[in-house]
């Protein structure tokens, strides 16, 4: 992991200096509510329907085994005991006290945690592989690039006020679990013929109202490049992108606007000018970087597959888990493993301080203290000797943490939705907990296989509905909460190319979302050939069939 | 009127508010001639004559308008221009030290600001990971 040095250190305590001294000026009424706004949401400060939020930074979605105590602390503090784990790997705490903020930032500043740029138009928190540096399948650990991008873009002089917010996700494995093709810049990193670190630059991809790919806008960007092209890029959307509408105010509406080639042309018209000079990435610190990610002292290993054999017939449940919440791992004998917060009667991502806790004790007692929060709102702990699954698990089924659905139908991403959010146009948890109750039976859920639900309150998109396998959106119609269906969404996960979900025809009452669910996945295991999941059956009947029986006239 | 911030010897001052500094005789882009005092909207596109004005202002239209900021690093970058180079309008105490970073060196804070505020928040961080148009090192330069 990345260690701070001393200047990242002093640099967050002044951070949370300036930002003391910026909350007691709004409270003495020197600052106007929407001039504080602007501060306290570099700061991660939100104000809700019902309380205040604080969006924790958690780089990259990779925390020690420390910072997560710290955090466990937060919930019990400052919050009700909970803590909320979001799509974007960061840690959420609601109701927080406005005037206890600063304490709380500069309680997490102790353990080299922030807040800083998790809101607002300004370069969010780079995102990743919840699974990088220990994938099988990863050619290389895109973690020490994004702690470069977080270096570069933190109070970036340039670029803190921007059209619209700003997010980078980076990934390193042939399948990609950052989603890159869905944020505003997506960097696929690889070695190329010679060993040379490079990338593949996308931009212009987002969800929300207007759901994009995006584009391919310069392919193999040399390492000591990275740094002078992106801020050529941003310069570009900093000056055009468009101001006058937030709705039309991310990059990808300017990629439109522009075209790709001529958005392409116009950054490299920029980056001429920049190229080589400052900013350029000398040797030296690349490998001053990559050394903090190099693997931890694995150790030799027993060979446990005997043991394992035995304790999957003792413990069907123990069975499922192993074959659903723990993967392959790069070094042998050890495995990654999926802590689900996805349990029946859960709100997706909520967990208790007792389970952050016990999260932190187990990271530091089986992985190497590290931990990982995924974009699907579960924690990960990367580097586990398979000889220790067993213990591990008894310990996560005690805290409701060994749910054994990592990646099936319950396994759901869900906004927070009318409840909580003051722009939701209905609620979302109560969907993703009736979802719940009615698919429990794991046999059906097995069976079903690989299946991504997620629900978005409102088509602010939260809830990355539109790259759900099956998408639903809350929608307003006439006062009443209704919900529209999409299928055959995909964040770029099992090496396909990502695609966005369409819609299967008109919304219906929250009542019927369930019989409606129930009956699109019949269809599919209708149609299914063999062993095909979801998505590939999907790809391969279209919306059709799906269109033609849910509204059936009969129905 | 507003308070006039500027630089001397080397340290951020309230200037008097008699000072010649705050008397200058604004152009725009269109009726502007070299030598003159230029001021320009967010959204100018650099013209190298530019180089020679008397002094140059950037008109922010809101605090959350970042055009203005990369417009100043061109200015010092592209056009290396080396004169005074001024913050207008919606320039808010929050903002001075993403703008001297950027290349500002004197400000017109709006009448209703406190400059004792403005003054004390305008260098919060001893240094930054950023090089910029003041500071030609990086982070990982110095370490
Ligand atoms: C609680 C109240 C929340 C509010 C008011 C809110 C507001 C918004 C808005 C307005 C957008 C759309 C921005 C745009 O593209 O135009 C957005 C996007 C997004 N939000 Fe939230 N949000 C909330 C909570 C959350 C939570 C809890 C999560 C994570 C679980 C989350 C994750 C995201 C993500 C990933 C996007 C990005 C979609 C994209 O890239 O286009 N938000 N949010
Ligand atoms: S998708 Fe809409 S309802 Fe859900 S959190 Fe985002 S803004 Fe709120």
């Amino acid at each position: 992991m990345y260690q701070y040095t001393e200047f990242d250190r002093s640099f967050i305590e002044e951070r949370v200096n300036h930002y003391r001294e910026q909350t007691t000026r709004y409270l003495d009424g020197k600052l106007s509510e929407d001039e504080f706004l602007q501060l306290r949401l570099r700061n991660g400060l939100y104000l809700q329907r019902l309380a205040p939020m604080l969006r924790v930074a958690i780089p990259y979605g990779t925390l020690s085994s420390n910072q997560l105590f710290a955090l466990g602390k937060v919930a019990r503090e400052y919050d009700r005991g909970y803590g909320h784990l979001s799509t974007r790997q960061n840690m959420q705490f609601n109701w927080p006290e406005l005037a206890e903020v600063p304490d709380i930032l500069a309680d997490m500043a102790k353990v080299d945690l922030h807040a800083i740029q998790t809101s607002g138009s300004c370069i969010r928190n780079v995102t990743t592989d919840h699974f990088a540096g220990a994938a099988a399948d990863e050619t290389i650990d895109p973690r020490p690039y994004c702690e470069i991008i977080r270096q570069w873009s933190t109070a970036h002089p340039e670029f803190e006020w921007l059209p619209r917010k700003f997010k980078i996700a980076v990934t390193g494995a042939a399948e990609d679990r950052a989603a890159i093709g869905v944020h505003d810049v997506g960097l696929r990193v690889y070695r190329d013929a010679q060993g040379q670190v490079q990338f593949d630059v996308f931009a212009g991809g987002g969800l929300g109202r207007t759901p994009v790919l995006g584009a391919l806008v310069r392919s193999e960007l040399p390492i000591e490049h990275l740094l002078t092209y992106l801020e050529a890029l941003m310069r570009v959307y900093n000056r055009y992108g468009r101001r006058d509408n937030k709705y039309k105010a991310r990059i990808k509406i300017l990629v439109r606007a522009m075209g790709v080639d001529g958005f392409r042309a116009k950054v490299d018209e920029e980056w001429v000018h920049s190229k080589g000079g400052p900013g350029t990435l000398p040797e030296t610190e690349i490998s001053r970087v990559e050394a903090f990610f190099a693997p931890p002292n694995y150790s030799e290993q027993p060979d446990v597959s005997d043991t394992l054999a035995e304790q999957r017939l003792a413990k069907p449940k123990f069975s499922q888990w192993l074959q659903h919440n723990v993967i392959e791992h790069q070094a042998p004998g050890y495995a990654a493993v999926t802590l689900s917060t996805k349990a029946t009667g859960v709100p997706p991502g909520d967990v208790s301080d007792t389970q952050i806790d016990a999260v932190a004790q187990w990271a530091a007692d089986y992985s190497f203290s590290e931990v990982r929060i995924s974009h699907e709102q579960n924690f990960v702990l990367p580097h586990v000797p398979k000889q220790h699954l067993f213990e591990l698990w008894k310990k996560a089924e005690a805290q409701n943490l060994a749910t054994a659905n990592a990646r099936l139908i319950t396994d759901m991403i869900c906004c927070p939705g009318g409840d909580y959010c003051s722009l939701a146009n209905a609620k979302s948890i109560p969907v993703a907990e009736a979802l719940q109750e009615r698919f429990d039976d794991y046999d059906f859920q097995y069976d079903l296989g690989e299946l991504n639900l997620n629900i978005s309150g409102c088509m602010n998109a939260c809830g990355h509905h539109h790259v759900g396998h099956i998408g639903i959106l809350g929608v307003d119609k006439k006062g009443s909460e209704f919900y529209q269906i999409s299928l055959g969404g995909h964040a770029g996960h099992s090496e396909l190319a990502p695609s966005l979900g369409q819609i299967v025809g008109p919304s219906i009452p929250r009542a019927e979302v369930c019989d409606v669910i129930a009956e699109i996945l019949e269809i599919y295991v209708d149609l299914r050939l063999e062993d095909e999941s979801f998505l590939s059956c999907f790809k391969r009947v279209g919306i059709a069939p799906f269109k033609e029986r849910i509204y059936a006239p009969s129905h | 009127m507003h308070h006039l911030i500027n630089k001397q010897n080397d340290a951020w001052q309230l200037a008097d508010a008699q000072s010649a500094d705050q008397q200058h005789a604004w152009c725009d882009a269109e009726n502007w001639q070299p030598g003159q005092a230029l001021k320009l909207s967010v959204d100018a596109e650099l013209d190298p004559q530019w180089a020679q004005a008397s002094i140059i202002g950037i008109d922010f239209p809101a605090l959350t308008d970042g055009r203005g900021l990369s417009l100043a690093v061109l200015l010092r970058t592209r056009l290396n221009y080396s004169g005074d180079l001024r913050g207008l309008g919606a320039v808010h105490e929050d903002i001075l030290h993403f703008m001297v970073r950027c290349g500002f060196s004197s400000f017109e804070l709006p009448e209703s600001r406190d400059p004792s505020v403005a003054l004390n928040c305008i260098t919060p961080h001893k240094q930054y990971y950023q090089s910029s148009v003041v500071d030609p090192l990086n982070h990982f330069d110095r370490v």
